[in-house]
Formats: C-alpha cells, sequence, structure tokens
C-alpha cells in the first residue's frame, strides 16, 4: 500500500462528491437537519396528560384532589364525566388517556381510614402509561400526606431521599440529543459508501481502475478517507448545535469524541462499502444497508430500549452493529464525562469491526477482479 | 421479410412524407442541441444522420419518437403530429437506441414476450413474430438464458428484433451499430436494406461515414444544424475540386502545415494519411512537397483519390465558417 | 387520455414478478427480512422496567438494611448486580454503566427505624436515560415508602399508616403494561413500509439509468400503465409481508388482535399502496439512483420518528403535530394500535382509512403527472 496511490483515489473520490451537490447536502446538511429537526420534535417528557374526572363525591375534598392533580402541571382535565361507565367510552376514543374516578363518601373515608380512589389508564403505549400511573401515585401520596398532617401524627419514618445523576431534571433532551447523533451517524454512514463500489462497477469506471496498478486496499482505503473526513465534520457540527442550541451539557473530552468517531466511522463506513462490493449492485446494495442499518440503529443501539432488556441472543447480536457502541460512546461523553479508562472496551471492539469490514471488503473485492 | 412489406403502407395518408421535421428546435439552457431542424423522408425510404458525438442526433431523434419535447418546431410521423398523438405514433414505430435496453435480467424470451404484449400483438401474430425474431437474431434454442449473457453482436440483433416485432410502419435507430464488430455491422445493413425494400421508412443515425453509404440519403449534421441532406453520391458529387491524399511519417504534423497554405482549401487527417483539398492539382503537388521538406517531414505518396462523406463533410463545415464538434 | 390497458398492465406485471423473483438476494430482502426483523426488533421494542441493575452500598449491614434489600428485589424490578461498603464505588458503577440505580443505606439505618427516628435511604439512578429513570425512580420511591409503612405498623402505629387515599391504577386495553403490546403492532407498519420503499424507490429510477425506461415509453405503454404495472406486483408482496409478520406478532409474540383481521387488511392494503406511491413518487423525481436512494433517507428516519413509532406524536410540539397529519405511518400506527389493542374496526377508524386513501391517490397521481412531464 503507497500512501501516494491511495492519496489519488481519494482525490478523485473527493473531486467526484464536489461535483456531486447531492451527495455533499446529504453528507453535510442532512445530519444538522435532522438533529435539529429531532430535537425540537422528540420529547419523552409525559407533561399534559388528558385527564377525565368522575366526582361522585362532589365535595370540597374531592375537588382539592383534583386540583392537585391539576395543579402538578402533568395533568391537564379535558372532561367531567357524568357516569362512571362514559370512563369507557372517553378512554376508547382517545380524548382521554387517563380517568380519574373518586367515589361517593371519599370525604367521609379519609378522615377514618384508606379512602379509595380510581385511576383508569389506557395502557396501549405502556411507557406513558407507566409514567403517568407514576406520576398520580407521587400526587395521592403527598396529597395524603398534606391532609392527614393537619392531624400531626403522620410523620413519616422512612424518607427516601431521591436523585439522577448525569441528568438531574430527567430532561429527555439530553437523552435524545446525544443519541441521535449517534443515530443518525451510523445511518449516513453505511448510506454513503453504500453505493461507492457497486456504482463504478455499473458504470464500468472500475475495470478501469482495477486495471491499473493501484491494490484493493488502497481503493478502500482512498474512498474511506473522505468520508471520514466528512463524517468528522459532522460530529463537530452536531456537538455544537447540541450544546449551543439545545443546552445539551458535554462534559467529556472533545479529542476522545473524535477519537472514538473515527474508529466508529471506519466500522460503520466499511460495512457500507462491503456491502457494495459483495452484491456489486446499486439497488441491491441500498436494500441491504437500509435493512441492516435503519432499523437496528435505532432500536438495537439502546439508543431507546435497554439493551440489558433484551433476551440474552439479541443482546449478542447488538454487539455486531457499530451503532450499538457509539450510542453508549455519546451519552458517555456528552452527560457522565467519563474517559477511555471507562471506554477502552466500546474503543477495542469498534476497532475490531473495523478492522474486519475493511477485510472482508478487500477480500470480497479480491475474488471479483481475479 | 415478406409479411413487413405486406403492412407497411407505402406512404402515409395523401402522398405526406412518413417523416416530417418543421423547425424542431431543443435548448438545454444556453446550449442549443438541435437548431432549426426541417427535412422529410419518404415511405421506404432510409435517411442517414451523419455527424460526430454532440451533433444533436440523438436528441433530433428522441424528438422525433416523442421522448423529448421539443423547444420549438413540430414533427409529423406516419400522418401524426408527435405533440398531439403521442400514442398513435408510438404505434406506428420502431426505436432502437445505442444503449442496449432490453432487460439483463429477463431471459431472450421473456424480453420478446414483454414487447409482443406491450405491442398488443396476440395468437398466431405474436407467436409468427416471436418466431421470426429468434430466427433473425439466431437465437432459438437459446431462449431460456438470461439477456445479459448474451455476446454484444447478439443482444443488439435481439434488441432490433423486439423493437420491430409489430412491423412498424417507420423504424428510428440510433446508433445502432456502435461497438459491434464489421461481419455483425454488415448482415445488420442488409436487414436495413431488406426491410427499406419492404417499404419501411428508416432514419437511422451513425457516426460511421462509410455506414451512410447505405443511406439512399443523407443528412449531414454539426453542432445541432443540418448541413447538407442529399443522395450520398449527389453530396460527393457537389465537392468537385480534387483530392489529394497524402502519405507522410508524421500525418498530425502534416496536416498542420499544410492547413491553411496558400493553394490548398483545407488539409484534414484522414486516419493515416492527410487530405487535402486543392484548386490546381499540379501546383499543389509542388507546393506540398516544398512546405513538407522545408519543415523536414519526409513525405511519401501523394495520389488524387475520390472524395468520401468525410471529405465531403469537413469541406462544408468549413465552407459555412463552421469547426466540426467533439 | 385512454384508460389503462389491461393487457399491458398485466405485460408489465409479468415483467416485474419475473425480475422481483428472479435474484434470490431480492427474494431474501422481501420475504426473509421482514420476518428476521420482527423477531428481532419484537423482542428490542421494550421499556419495561424489569430487572434492572442495581448496585447496593449498605453501610449499615443490618437485618433492618437486608430486608429493604430484599424489598426491592422481590418487586422483580431491580436485581442487585454489585454490593460494597464503599460510597465511592457509585460513581465508578454508574460511570461504567454496569448499573443504573443505587442504593445507599446509611450506617444506623436499623438503630433509627427501631427508634420511630427519620431513616434516609439515599437512590440514585443514571439519568442519562430519562425516560428509564422515571419510572425506576418512582417504583424505588414507593418500596421505600411501603417498607416505612410497614415498620411504622410493626411499630404498633397501624391507625395512621392507613390513613390517606389508597390509589389504584388499572390499566385498560394492556392490564398488564407491557410495552411490547404496544410497540409490536407498530413494527409491523414500520417493516412494511420500509419494504414498500425499497422495492419501489429504486425501481423507475434505475430503468432510467440503464435506459430500458426509454425503450418502454416508444412503445404504446402509458405512464399510468407503466405504474399500475410497478405497483401491483409489490403490492401483493406487501401484503404477503404483513400476513407474515403479523403472523409472527400474534403466535410468536401473544400479541393480542382484538379486532377484526378484515379491518387491518384494508389498511394494510391502503397503507401499502401510499408507501409504495410514495416510493415511486420518489423514483420518478430522481434522475439516477442515487439521487432516489438519498431522498428515501431523507424521507424514511422523519416518517418513522414523527409517525409516533419510538415517541407519542401528543408529546411533540405543535408544529410538528401538524406535519405528522401528512405522514402515512403516523395514521396507520394508529389504526392498527387501534385494531390490536383497542378491538376499533373501521367504523370508529375511518378519518385515518381516508387519510390514507387521499395520501396513496394524490401521491400515485402525481407521480404519473410528473413521469408524463419528464418523459425520460
Amino acid at each position: 500500500m503507497t500512501f501516494g496511490r491511495t492519496l489519488a483515489i481519494a482525490r478523485k473520490e473527493a473531486l467526484q462528491l464536489r461535483r456531486d451537490p447531492r451527495s455533499l447536502t446529504l453528507g453535510f446538511l442532512i445530519p444538522p437537519f435532522l438533529i435539529v429537526f429531532f430535537g425540537y420534535a422528540i420529547t419523552f417528557d409525559v407533561d399534559d396528560i388528558r385527564l377525565a374526572v368522575w366526582d361522585a363525591d362532589r365535595t370540597q375534598a374531592s375537588a382539592r384532589l383534583v386540583d392537585a392533580f391539576v395543579a402538578s402541571g402533568y395533568f391537564r382535565v379535558v372532561d367531567r364525566l357524568e357516569r362512571y361507565p362514559d370512563a369507557t367510552e372517553a378512554l376508547q376514543s382517545g380524548d382521554a388517556l387517563a380517568v380519574l374516578a373518586i367515589p361517593r363518601g371519599y370525604a367521609r373515608d379519609l378522615a377514618a381510614g384508606p379512602s379509595p380512589v380510581q385511576l383508569l389508564v389506557d395502557g396501549s403505549d405502556a411507557n406513558t402509561a407507566t409514567i403517568a400511573i407514576e406520576y398520580a401515585q407521587g400526587i395521592a401520596s403527598a396529597h395524603s400526606r398534606r391532609v392527614t398532617l393537619a392531624e400531626r401524627d403522620a410523620r413519616p419514618t422512612l424518607v427516601p431521599d431521591s436523585r439522577a445523576w448525569y441528568n438531574p431534571s430527567l430532561d429527555s433532551r439530553n437523552m435524545v440529543v446525544p443519541g441521535l447523533v449517534a443515530v443518525i451517524i451510523s445511518i449516513l454512514a453505511a448510506l454513503l459508501t453504500a453505493l461507492t463500489i457497486a456504482r463504478e462497477w455499473e458504470r464500468g469506471t472500475m475495470e478501469q481502475l482495477v486495471s491499473t496498478p493501484v491494490t484493493r486496499l488502497e481503493i478502500v482505503a482512498g474512498k474511506l478517507a473522505p468520508y471520514l473526513a466528512i463524517g468528522l465534520f459532522d460530529v463537530l457540527l452536531a456537538v455544537g448545535i447540541g450544546t449551543l442550541l439545545f443546552d445539551v451539557p458535554f462534559r467529556g473530552s472533545l479529542l476522545l469524541l473524535l477519537a472514538m468517531t473515527s474508529v466508529f466511522l471506519l466500522a460503520a463506513l466499511g460495512f457500507g462499502m462491503f456491502l457494495s462490493a459483495a452484491l456489486k449492485s446499486q439497488v441491491l446494495a441500498t436494500q441491504f444497508a437500509i435493512v441492516a442499518t435503519y432499523l437496528p440503529a435505532l432500536l438495537l443501539s439502546g439508543f431507546i430500549f435497554a439493551i440489558a432488556n433484551m433476551p440474552r441472543v439479541l443482546q449478542l447480536a447488538t454487539y455486531l452493529f457499530p451503532a450499538r457502541y457509539y450510542v453508549t460512546v455519546t451519552k458517555a461523553i456528552f452527560l457522565k464525562g467519563v474517559g477511555i479508562e471507562v471506554l477502552w472496551p466500546q474503543a477495542l471492539l469498534l476497532s475490531a469491526l473495523a478492522s474486519l469490514a475493511i477485510a472482508a471488503t478487500v477480500a470480497v473485492f479480491r475474488k471479483e477482479v481475479a | 421479410m415478406a409479411d413487413a412489406a405486406a403492412s407497411a403502407p407505402p406512404f402515409a395518408e395523401g402522398g405526406e412524407a412518413v417523416i416530417v421535421a418543421d423547425g424542431l428546435t431543443r435548448r438545454f439552457g444556453d446550449f442549443v442541441a438541435v437548431d432549426d431542424l426541417s427535412f422529410a423522408v419518404e415511405a421506404g425510404e432510409i435517411l442517414g444522420f451523419l455527424g460526430p458525438n454532440g451533433a444533436g442526433k440523438t436528441t433530433a431523434i428522441r424528438m422525433l419518437i416523442g421522448s423529448l419535447p421539443p423547444t420549438s418546431g413540430t414533427a409529423r410521423v406516419a400522418g401524426h403530429d408527435v405533440a398531439v398523438e403521442p400514442y398513435a405514433v408510438r404505434r406506428a414505430i420502431g426505436y432502437m437506441s445505442q444503449l442496449f435496453s432490453l432487460y439483463g435480467d429477463l431471459t431472450v424470451r421473456e424480453n420478446l414476450d414483454l414487447f409482443a404484449g406491450l405491442y398488443d400483438l396476440s395468437g398466431e401474430r405474436r407467436s409468427g413474430r416471436i418466431r421470426w425474431a429468434l430466427a433473425n437474431a439466431e437465437l432459438e434454442g437459446r431462449e431460456e438464458q438470461l439477456t445479459a449473457m448474451l455476446p454484444l453482436g447478439l443482444k443488439q440483433r435481439l434488441a432490433l428484433g423486439s423493437a420491430i416485432l409489430h412491423e412498424p410502419a417507420v423504424l428510428f435507430l440510433d446508433e445502432p451499430t456502435s461497438g459491434v464488430d464489421p461481419a455483425a455491422r454488415r448482415a445488420f445493413w442488409e436487414l436495413i436494406s431488406d426491410l427499406a425494400a419492404g417499404g419501411t421508412t428508416i432514419l437511422v443515425s451513425t457516426h460511421y461515414m462509410e455506414e451512410a453509404e447505405h443511406c439512399h440519403r443523407v443528412a449531414l449534421m454539426n453542432r445541432g444544424r443540418l448541413i447538407a441532406i442529399d443522395a450520398p453520391s449527389a453530396l460527393k458529387a457537389s465537392l468537385e475540386r480534387p483530392i489529394l491524399e497524402v502519405r507522410t511519417s508524421d500525418p498530425s504534423r502534416a496536416a498542420a502545415i499544410l492547413d491553411g497554405l496558400e493553394e490548398l482549401e483545407d488539409a484534414t487527417m484522414f486516419g493515416r494519411t492527410v487530405h487535402v483539398v486543392v484548386s490546381d492539382e499540379a501546383v499543389a503537388r509542388e507546393r506540398i512537397a516544398a512546405a513538407l521538406e522545408r519543415e523536414g517531414v519526409e513525405l511519401g505518396e501523394v495520389r488524387r483519390v475520390r472524395p468520401t462523406l468525410e471529405d465531403v463533410f469537413v469541406s462544408l463545415v468549413r465552407k459555412s465558417g463552421g469547426v466540426v464538434a467533439g | 387520455m385512454r384508460g389503462p390497458s389491461p393487457r399491458h398492465v398485466a405485460e408489465m406485471v409479468r415483467k416485474e414478478r419475473r425480475q422481483l423473483l428472479r435474484d434470490p438476494r431480492t427474494r431474501l430482502i422481501m420475504f426473509v427480512a421482514p420476518v428476521l426483523q420482527l423477531l428481532m426488533f419484537g423482542y428490542a421494542v421494550n421499556t419495561d422496567i424489569r430487572d434492572t441493575a442495581t448496585f447496593v452500598v449498605d453501610h449499615d449491614a443490618s437485618a433492618s438494611s437486608r430486608r429493604l434489600v430484599e424489598a426491592f428485589t422481590t418487586t422483580g424490578r431491580f436485581e442487585v448486580v454489585g454490593r460494597s461498603s464503599r460510597s465511592a464505588d457509585i460513581p465508578s458503577a454508574l460511570d461504567r454503566g454496569s448499573a443504573v440505580v443505587a442504593i445507599e443505606i446509611p450506617a444506623g439505618f436499623a438503630a433509627d427505624l427501631a427508634a420511630s427516628r427519620p431513616a434516609r435511604v439515599q437512590i440514585i439512578v443514571d439519568g442519562t436515560h430519562s425516560n428509564t429513570a422515571t419510572v425506576a425512580l418512582g417504583y424505588a420511591t414507593r418500596v421505600v415508602q411501603a417498607f416505612g409503612r410497614e415498620q411504622g405498623r410493626a411499630g404498633g402505629d397501624a391507625r395512621v399508616a392507613l390513613r390517606g387515599i389508597d390509589l389504584r391504577s388499572r390499566a385498560w386495553f394492556n392490564p398488564g403494561l407491557e410495552s411490547r403490546v404496544y410497540n409490536v403492532p407498530a413494527v409491523i407498519g414500520i417493516v412494511v413500509l420500509l419494504m414498500c420503499l425499497l422495492l419501489t424507490a429504486l425501481a423507475v429510477a434505475r430503468e432510467r439509468e440503464i435506459g430500458t425506461l426509454e425503450q418502454l415509453m416508444v412503445t404504446p405503454l402509458t405512464p399510468a400503465e407503466l405504474m399500475l404495472g410497478k405497483t401491483i406486483p409489490v403490492a401483493i408482496v406487501g401484503m404477503i409481508d404483513l400476513v407474515l409478520v403479523t403472523a409472527v406478532a400474534v403466535l410468536w409474540f401473544d400479541v393480542p388482535l382484538r379486532g377484526s383481521v378484515l379491518a387491518l387488511l384494508v389498511a394494510a392494503l391502503i397503507y401499502i399502496l401510499a408507501g409504495l406511491s410514495l416510493g415511486l413518487l420518489i423514483s420518478t423525481v430522481s434522475r439516477s439512483q442515487q439521487e432516489a436512494f438519498m431522498t428515501m433517507f431523507l424521507f424514511i428516519l422523519p416518517a418513522v420518528i414523527l409517525g409516533g413509532f419510538l415517541f407519542p406524536v401528543e408529546t411533540m410540539p405543535a408544529p410538528f403535530r401538524w406535519l405528522s397529519v401528512l405522514d402515512p405511518v403516523r395514521h396507520f400506527l394508529h389504526v392498527v394500535r387501534a385494531i390490536f389493542l383497542k378491538g376499533e374496526g373501521i367504523a370508529g377508524l375511518w378519518p385515518q382509512y381516508v387519510g390514507l386513501l387521499a395520501m396513496a391517490i394524490c401521491a400515485l397521481a402525481f407521480s404519473v403527472l410528473r413521469f408524463r412531464k419528464t418523459v425520460v
């Protein structure tokens, strides 16, 4: 492998990119655009739960309980139900996500002992429903403390002192933005290179290229170089957008992020190039690249769904997707501020994947030309 | 080819020519690809579009078959205005482009099936025409092969076969022989002549000057303009000055030296030789010898040759003050 | 303009079918990939908080503190992955991500409880995943409160502990609050859409690039016939895929299908038509396969995210909610989730059906028009 020939391929690739405004747009503008777009669009924060109220007690005490729900800021009363069975309709139609049912005798029971109140939740979206229930439990227990405290005696004997590290306000944006950077770059990386080799075979320029003294590895390395530069540029831009526009903390080292990004990009770009070299058809390379990157980057990377929750076999499978490591890396460097002493396993495995992808590309390549 | 002859009308209704271009112009931004092109082709005639790459031949053909709308001007094919009745035109024409444009991932038979269906052939006629196309491309017994695996010459013949499955009255061929070996090219032109003899009107573009000799008339195009249209013999006859073929040790330097020399009209590289158009043969021979000796170029044989279409082309372009494109 | 000729359409359908089925790699993409994807992602799309990795630092090491830790683990929500007696081990466990929750029990915990002095327990969660953190914090808080009440009762003051509101929550449509039941039907929608786009978005662009499109367009084939010929085979593949992945969802993942199968099939057909019309539209407006590919890339991610697959549409800011009305994914996910979980029928979901149908028709009509204008 000579540096000069690799450089010649890289220069050719960069020149073609420069003359191809669409590829350039895809590489440079789309990732920041998507990060801004989704940064605003995506929030996990459940804070406007549509609540329907059935209050059969109609006392001051029951009204205060409803007020407590509204005052929490998490619930908004959208409907007052006349009859208990109306709850079915409210949930079925989706007009309300939850129904608070206060039975007759609520105020009376409150003084005597436990006073039953019911919260009916549309459980379809388990995630939102779970959070809604959590909020309601919190509101109810705080409210009962307030009510019973008037009687002086109920000082709780055990107080949990809870805090969330790395993201004390539990703001979902702090979680979404670093993860999003990783997901978008992962998808983009494979797509950028998936066409490069197949296109040259389809257009016949590859035969020309392989008839020169250039080696397979030089072609692969030369083709990777410009995309690596684009990817690094995108990540820098994403860090800027995340910290300046979305106020996401950046606690780790930028240098470490760039180093990890380079290794990650080699793995992801290398995978795209492998598909391109192995399939030699733009249509097929596209199809395989999209199937192998899109949903895995979203669903198997730990971006939204915790890998620890998956069955063992699937957990093992996630190790095949570079996105998995990179989501961990971005979150850790943005939010936790940890260094290589924690991230070395990711660095090691990403390097292994990158070498594997490049070696596989060179291998399938050689077979085709012989 | 008897059945082709039977279905091809000798003339479109009212004795109108089969292909009529009237002021056809196409611009791409500032670039004028075809500029005010007007001509007519009669039934059973083979018209050759001749010109270098970029002369506007393909653009002109694409406007005539209706796949590219003209910026201005009109085209009528087989009695129908291409812009107004595109489907009537499509039913009447066959088209084969310089790109191989059958499906490589379909077999020979599947490709023929497809085009027979799209041209609404059915029953006996359909199977008969498919048999004919297979025989014509000498592909009997290879019907189940993937088209992508065929050698280029066979692909080309299969493409031609599927373009004329429906025995069109008019056939457009855009550089049909590019990349094909001479023997296959000869066979191809025999088929074209047979079709024309059967009454099919054919417009064929080429940049092989010698192929133009097979055409009844030739339209010379350069830089989007039609610079002459006539029978090949008439075109050659129009060039009344003698042409000297000069053999030298270094034809490209010789051409540069001789071009623009007094008494010589123009000098052009012509393969390994230089063709010089002169007014007085005897004077010219002396001047050529003198000029080349002065510049140290070794002079071989100088002989008078019959003008070729390329000579005509070059001379016409020069006369109109233009440059050969491409 | 005459209507499409059934012969021409049939001829194109036959050609497309042959091309689609010829290459084993394409068959793999069409029939194996969707099932494989659903099998993998069906397991992945799980936000349930179960066996959360928990790190315990117990400075008290008493019977009470051990019982508190047990109270955590018996809920099934928490799993102790590490123990230590030094506070300094908590940051390293959370930094490395080996634990998501840490419980620190101070020295003197048992003594405080016995003396009815207020005792404190510290709970720390890794907030990088805000969602999991919120829910885990809630669970942990309630475990500690319940433990405290129990201790109080054991101390004899039962009356006080029993006072107040007893909030009982019940989740309808999905009583176990399993996130999979909600997410798997959505994965069906996404996988099928992906398939439609993969098979159509490059279809016209590819023929344009290799020159076969021009050859087709000089035959009497009309743009509408061409589009129908490209649509019908992919629609059939899409429907086969839908049936396959629905079977996996119902039989393998035990997702309840409460509504009518017919309503699901009708919705799927319209949705598939919308998806592949959009694919064809992408293909017609692109001059090369590469362009088509990039346009598809730009389309899929927003379509998936604005569709409410991973994040509820309701929590998005208003402009994004309005934009999502144009997203077929959003309507289809609404429909499949309602059919699967709530047992809704076409009657209750007609606005979604009409919206999807309108999108399918507009996209197909626009691609035919657009195609006619640019011809080749």
